[in-house]
């Protein structure tokens, strides 16, 4: 039931002709005044460039030529795209890359969070010792991994083959079989202390008098994780995992740097590979189709994230 | 002994005049500053320091030297596996261009080799460009095919087309129109620890005269030493990859196209040709049945097989003989008993000819850089002040600079350079510089072709790593980047 006073019933009659929301705007248009140069800046910082990928996306690009002697092909670049071995190898990377890195990165950062959540002497600064990766510039971390694996003079290699562990230095980053597994490592390494921070900060809400009320009904410790602080936990790990998953489909530098997406190709995982097309072998027509279909699945993530963002919204003002 | 060895290899054979001659475009054979055809290091000594220039005056004659204006300037300059000689010769020289045209302002900007054509490219989309640019040799054909670049001649900076080596000049050319000057042109040479040599049974005084020799010696150190033998390098995007690959891919008769012949057409492609799949097969060996590489060959660059080498770790290399300054400055960086080992490497390094193939056939790539001027439409701004461009072009391509920004890793794209005092006191400094010098006779220009970045900084390194994972078998891999260039030659 809509609920109508004499006010609105005045503003409806004053703009007889505007839908709900074109009045809406109209009766706010000083606020709306006040946010216009942002969103003309947004539009073109933001909307501007979507547009021209999508409309890039269309158009075949020959390397020997300029970006304006481009050719309309209809879908043929997403056709090219689809049925290429190429695109179901990367996209495999892809996957393998984004989803072991997201659910490893969770579970490492969600048990530091719990174990730091307790009180013990020199909590802070291990807290501060494990944030570390995190803060580092993700080019510097690329680099000192890429010497850490060093297949012929890394640490790693270094110090199994002087424990007798190993005959060589192990090949971690050289290898089609081990490069993925090597690079994902690293990503999880830099990438847990935010889950961590993030589980935290949500631990912090979990109210004590449950868990003193599940203790003195006589659950046990795992019993009041799981049906006390678990369930509290629910979105803030909703919404860090849809971060990370957002984060690593998106993740360009470590790959980049450590290995180029090599070797053969086995560490290329969609934002590698397009920047390879686009720079690299200037199709800037496939890039952009890649480009697009990366923006559709991103923004579907997106999607679940308000979803899960709006919810905490709407059980807060529930409670 | 090296140089003596040298001496005879250079004088030796027909090869040397016959590549020579690809070398020499019959332009060229009008009155070159340098007679080409008795190229050797005896020869190149007995020029040297035989004409003095001076720079500013020959300049001025092209720009006033009180001309007043404005340039953006950027260049392919130093990296880390360049010596800090080279360093302090690129700060002089921007000091040097400011003192002599004070009143003009210059925005320069260095870029590393692998960096600078993915940013050019793409200030070029966004019309942002530089006024003047130094590019890589491989670079110049593709922006002037694209229609980037202003025509631009030696003449039109007060220099002749004779006073550049007309290979290098082939790359600066498009559809029969000058588009760039050289700066400086490059041919590597191969390097080995002869301390390695002698403790795995080798001559320590001998290269290997063949690849496949390479390869014997390789296993040879490997299975000795436990060290690597050959500093393979098949990175991908990255320069030094086409620079140690094409050789040995020449030298066993194969090619991307015709590029190794005295006229090329670029016509077939010839990747997937039993001599091109030969000289894949010798990497193979080296890599995987052998094991006689470093394993970091698909993640490394060349520098990161400088401090390979200085650790006594590595048997053989290609690079210029700017890698013996290199080793000089890392051995400094060296602490206690590393700098001692150090120093014994340094003593053992030796410089000689790349190999040949099976053939007897040997090649280097002729490599270096270019210098070009914008169209204005494609530059910050919309103009070009062109004035202030052939200024600094002039300066960089002059006897003098074109020398000392060359000092210890190329030669002077101004072939007056070789007769400057700086040459001979250069060939006075710079060790093992004769060899690289008698190493420009066998130089193979990169293909002038528009794909020629494409081909040798992706296709190669992908048909080289997909051979060397067991991704594909050599077979495979070969014909998989012949295909590779075929699609791309057709516009796919």
């Amino acid at each position: 039931m809509t609920i109508v006073t004499g006010k609105t019933e005045a503003r409806r009659r004053l703009h007889p002709g505007m839908s709900g929301m074109l009045r809406k705007i109209w009766e706010h248009r000083a606020d709306y005044a006040y946010v216009l140069p942002a969103i003309a800046i947004m539009l073109i910082v933001i909307a501007y460039p979507i547009y021209y990928t999508i409309e890039l996306s269309f158009f075949s690009t020959p390397p020997g030529l300029q970006l304006r002697d481009k050719t309309f092909i209809g879908f043929d670049n997403y056709t090219a795209i689809l049925t290429s071995a190429v695109f179901w190898k990367v996209t495999w990377n892809t996957l393998i890359w984004t989803v072991g890195s997201t659910l490893i990165s969770f579970v490492l950062g969600f048990a530091a969070a719990l174990a730091l959540h307790r009180d013990f002497i020199g909590r802070g600064v291990l807290r501060a010792i494990l944030i570390i990766p995190w803060v580092i510039s993700a080019v510097a971390a690329s680099y000192i991994w890429k010497w850490i694996y060093h297949s012929d003079f890394g640490i790693i290699g270094a110090v199994l083959v002087g424990l007798g562990l190993a005959d060589r230095p192990p090949n971690f980053i050289d290898s089609v079989s081990t490069v993925l597994p090597s690079l994902i490592v690293v990503n999880i390494w830099r990438e847990f202390p935010f889950a961590m921070i993030m589980m935290m900060a949500g631990l912090q809400t979990v109210p004590d008098q449950l868990l003193r009320a599940a203790k003195v009904d006589g659950a046990n410790a795992w019993q009041r994780f799981w049906h006390v602080t678990f369930p509290h936990l629910s979105n803030v790990s909703t919404v860090t995992i849809l971060l990370l998953a957002v984060a690593n489909f998106n993740s360009f530098i470590i790959p980049w740097i450590m290995t180029g997406g090599g070797p053969s190709n086995a560490s290329h995982i969609w934002i590698t590979h397009i920047y390879e097309l686009a720079f690299g072998r200037q199709r800037w027509g496939v890039a952009s189709a890649y480009s697009v279909l990366l923006f559709l699945i991103l923004m579907t993530l997106g999607y679940f994230y308000v979803r899960a963002l709006s919810g905490n919204e709407r059980k807060e003002r529930g409670a | 002994m090296t140089r003596i060895m040298l001496g005879s290899a250079v004088l030796r054979g027909t090869v040397v005049g016959v590549l020579t001659a690809s070398l020499m475009s019959t332009s060229a054979l009008g009155a070159p500053p340098v007679d080409l055809n008795k190229w050797s290091p005896e020869y190149v000594r007995s020029i040297a320091g035989t004409q003095d220039f001076d720079t500013a005056a020959d300049c001025g004659k092209v720009t006033p030297l009180d001309y007043k204006g404005r340039l953006t300037f950027w260049y392919q300059g130093v990296f880390e596996g360049d010596p800090d000689l080279l360093r302090q010769y690129y700060k002089d020289f921007f000091e040097t261009f400011r003192k002599t045209y004070p009143n003009i302002q210059l925005e320069e900007q260095a870029l590393t080799y692998n960096d600078l054509l993915d940013k050019f490219r793409t200030a070029l989309l966004g019309n942002a460009a530089p006024m003047a640019v130094r590019l890589q040799i491989l670079g110049g054909t593709e922006f002037a095919a694209k229609g980037y670049l202003q025509p631009l001649k030696p003449e039109d900076v007060g220099y002749s087309t004779e006073d550049f080596w007309p290979g290098a000049l082939k790359a600066v050319t498009w559809d029969g129109v000058s588009y760039g000057i050289p700066t400086n042109n490059e041919t590597m040479a191969f390097i080995w620890n002869a301390d390695i040599f002698k403790r795995a049974g080798l001559d320590p005084d001998k290269a290997p005269a063949t690849w496949d020799d390479v390869v014997k010696y390789s296993k040879q150190i490997h299975d000795k030493l436990g060290i690597a033998g050959y500093g393979l390098v098949a990175r991908k995007n990255a320069g030094n990859t086409p620079y140690r690959f094409m050789p040995q891919l020449w030298a066993y008769g194969g090619g991307v196209f015709d590029e190794a012949t005295a006229s090329p057409t670029y016509k077939e492609v010839q990747l997937d040709s039993p001599q091109s799949k030969a000289a894949l097969q010798a990497s193979y060996d080296m890599y995987v049945r052998d094991k006689s590489v470093p394993v970091s060959a698909l993640t490394n660059q060349q520098a990161d097989n400088q401090p390979l080498f200085l650790a006594g770790q590595l048997g053989m290399m290609i690079s210029h003989p700017s890698d013996y300054n290199v080793m000089l400055d890392l051995q400094k960086k060296a602490t206690g008993t590393d700098k001692d080992k150090a120093q014994t490497v340094i003593d053992n390094m030796r410089y000689g000819l790349i190999p040949t193939g099976p053939d007897g056939k040997r090649a280097v790539v002729f490599g270096g850089s270019n210098i070009h001027i914008l169209k204005p439409e494609y530059v910050e701004g919309g103009k070009v002040d062109e004035p202030a461009a052939k200024a600094i072009i002039c300066m960089w391509t002059s006897p003098e600079w074109s020398l000392k920004m060359a000092y210890a890793g190329s030669n002077p794209g101004n072939l007056n350079g070789f007769k400057t005092k700086w040459m001979k006191e250069r060939l006075d400094s710079i060790k093992f510089l004769d060899v690289t010098t008698s190493m420009l006779p066998y130089g193979i220009p990169f293909p002038a072709l528009p794909q020629s970045p494409e081909i040798m900084n992706i296709i190669i390194p992908d048909m080289l790593q997909n051979a060397l994972t067991g991704a594909m078998t050599v077979d495979q891999a070969a014909d998989d980047a012949a295909q590779k260039v075929k699609d791309l030659m057709g516009g796919l």
